[in-house]
């Protein structure tokens, strides 16, 4: 066999396949994980009678929605329609070829020096499927919500975009490896970056429609939003689509902020020349840190959801355009300044300080004054 | 009423902290005893004075037929004949309950009936604990004395068979008493 097509074809095919199976198992599993979780949040017990445990429900909820019927409505543009759930779902697929799950070069499928920047490019084009799945079904409801999730979406893109740009300047590059690879000898990005970490995280949230942002597809409020006229499969497809972006942003926010693969600091510990030293075994060490902290972040997403209300839509713009942004274009001036006079270092410190004050906040404490109740006298006349 | 919330400090405007303050909130929620009650693995033991079937009793009866008056919905059958006996020497006439039937089914529990009968103890009462009523036949509803009187001997449901492994119960069974009060 020819080496050449060993090397660029045949393995990275191989890895993306494996790399597919685990995160797409990730996804149906997360279904599960969701409903029970925030059952335990809210003190009942969730799904708990197919198989033991409700595990079973990971496969019952696949099988429903392939035997159901797939409607498609009367005047509806075919095409548009069959694309509006495939295309949020593609490049969600392509992201899993350019994130490293392990030490390189085994367990990276595809090493991209623009890893950063192809990434954020393929995310964006989700919200093409959105558009087109509203404006597809004839059903003016649908549309509106489309419209309203694009505009949501395009508008936590541009945050979400500046947050990185403090990571970059940090590191110097867009190589997802060399990101790693910095914060190993440094200290993990969330420290020094801790603003843009803040933002990041919110943003992501904002991104994949998660509940303090979930207007699109409002549960209690709105049929559905966009995906109302989908039914079957089609439907959940939007649903894989939602939950691979959740994955994929769940990566980045590890890759980016919280060490990647890596379990060490100022080059102590698991670092990524200690993983390659112990061979494959190294290898699969690192690629299970990392999946440990994505299901972290999978985890908090359903924190999230069982603990925030919802935002108005004139608030999440509020908080989009005129907090967020300042905020990250403020980091990256203040980022800017530290890294010209050379006191990175500098910001390690500021970094910890706002941890520590946050974690003094929740210390364990005497609580504050009950909430008063008092009886309102009715006057009379 | 009207409820006075603590005030806000003036950092609470800008630094979000009551976001992290909900947080820890949820997670404490996250690890408190849960609220439901697996049914037919679980069940709940009602509190003393819950309503529930009726139940009959034939020694305190004395067939004065007040109940089936009472019924407002009329569907309780109450057949009498007049029998004598002898009681230290004189003859007595006393009325004998042939047949005392319930059409639960119809039955919306308004306990009319318990009101109206004059013994004491009552002799037709609701105050049981059995609320588990369901039937798959609607004639399975149709109560005559011996069956109100000891229904509670019937065989009860106790869960599937145990051929079926069923779903597994993430905490030891638990008896749950006085939950309706």
């Amino acid at each position: 066999m020819n080496k050449a097509l060993m090397t660029y074809l045949i393995w990275p095919l191989v890895k993306f396949i494996i790399a597919f199976i685990i995160v797409q198992g990730i996804v149906a599993a997360m279904n599960w994980v969701e409903r029970r979780l925030l059952g335990l949040f809210q003190a009942r017990l969730g799904p708990n009678r197919v198989g033991p445990w409700g595990l079973l429900q990971i496969i019952a909820d696949p099988i429903k929605f392939l035997l159901k019927e797939d409607i498609v409505p009367a005047r509806a543009e075919k095409i548009a329609y069959f694309l509006g759930p495939v295309l949020p779902l593609l490049p969600a697929f392509i992201v899993f070829c350019l994130i490293p799950y392990g030490p390189p070069p085994t367990f990276t499928v595809t090493r991209v020096n623009v890893g950063l920047l192809l990434i954020l490019a393929l995310t964006s084009t989700a919200v093409y499927g959105i558009i087109l799945g509203g404006w597809a079904s004839n059903n003016k409801y649908s549309l509106i919500g489309g419209l309203r999730s694009a505009a949501q979406m395009v508008s936590y893109e541009v945050p979400f975009g500046l947050s990185i740009i403090g990571v970059l300047m940090m590191s110097s590059s867009l190589d997802l490896v060399t990101i790693v690879r910095y914060q190993e000898v440094n200290a993990w990005n969330f420290i020094p970056q801790i603003v843009a970490c803040f933002i990041f995280l919110v943003s992501m949230n904002a991104e994949n429609n998660r509940t303090p942002f979930d207007l699109p597809e409002a549960e209690s409020e709105l049929v559905a939003g966009y995906h109302t006229e989908y039914s079957a499969m089609k439907f959940a497809f939007f649903m894989l689509a939602e939950y691979s972006m959740m994955i994929v942003n769940s990566c980045l926010i590890v890759t980016l902020f919280f060490g990647g693969w890596t379990l060490g600091m100022f080059g102590v510990g698991l670092t990524t020349d200690v993983l390659n030293g112990m061979g494959i075994l190294g290898g699969v060490i690192g690629a299970a840190i990392f999946f440990t902290k994505v299901m972290l972040f999978l985890l908090m997403y359903v924190w999230f959801r069982a603990t925030f209300p919802r935002f108005r839509f004139d608030q999440l713009m509020d908080l989009g355009w005129k907090f967020m942004i300042p905020l990250a274009l403020a980091n990256i001036f203040v980022t800017g300044i530290f890294i010209l006079a050379g006191q990175e270092r500098l910001m390690y410190w500021i970094g910890l300080g706002v941890i520590g004050a946050a974690l003094f906040y929740l210390r364990p404490k005497k609580k504050r004054a009950p909430t008063k109740v008092t009886q309102k006298v009715a006057h009379a006349g | 009423m009207l409820v006075e919330y603590p005030k806000p400090r003036w950092s609470d405007k800008f630094l979000l902290l009551d976001l992290l303050e909900g947080l820890k909130t949820t997670l404490r929620e996250l690890f408190t005893p849960k609220v439901t009650i697996r049914y037919p693995e679980e069940r709940m033991e009602p509190a003393d004075r819950f309503r529930g079937m009726f139940k009959f009793s034939y020694d305190r009866c004395i067939a004065c037929k007040l109940c089936a008056v009472a019924c407002p919905i009329d569907i309780i059958y109450i057949d009498v004949h007049d029998e004598m006996i002898e009681e230290g020497g004189k003859k007595k006439k006393v009325k004998v309950l042939d047949r005392y039937d319930i059409d639960v089914k119809r039955c919306m529990f308004c306990a009319l009936c318990e009101e109206a009968c004059p013994t004491k103890p009552k002799s037709i009462w609701l105050t049981t604990k059995t609320y588990e009523l369901a039937s798959y036949d609607r004639n399975d509803l149709y109560f005559n004395m011996q069956e109100l009187e000891y229904w509670d001997d019937r065989p009860k449901y106790t869960g599937l068979p145990e051929a079926e492994p069923q779903a597994q119960l993430d905490e030891p069974k638990k008896q749950i008493t006085g939950g309706v009060q």
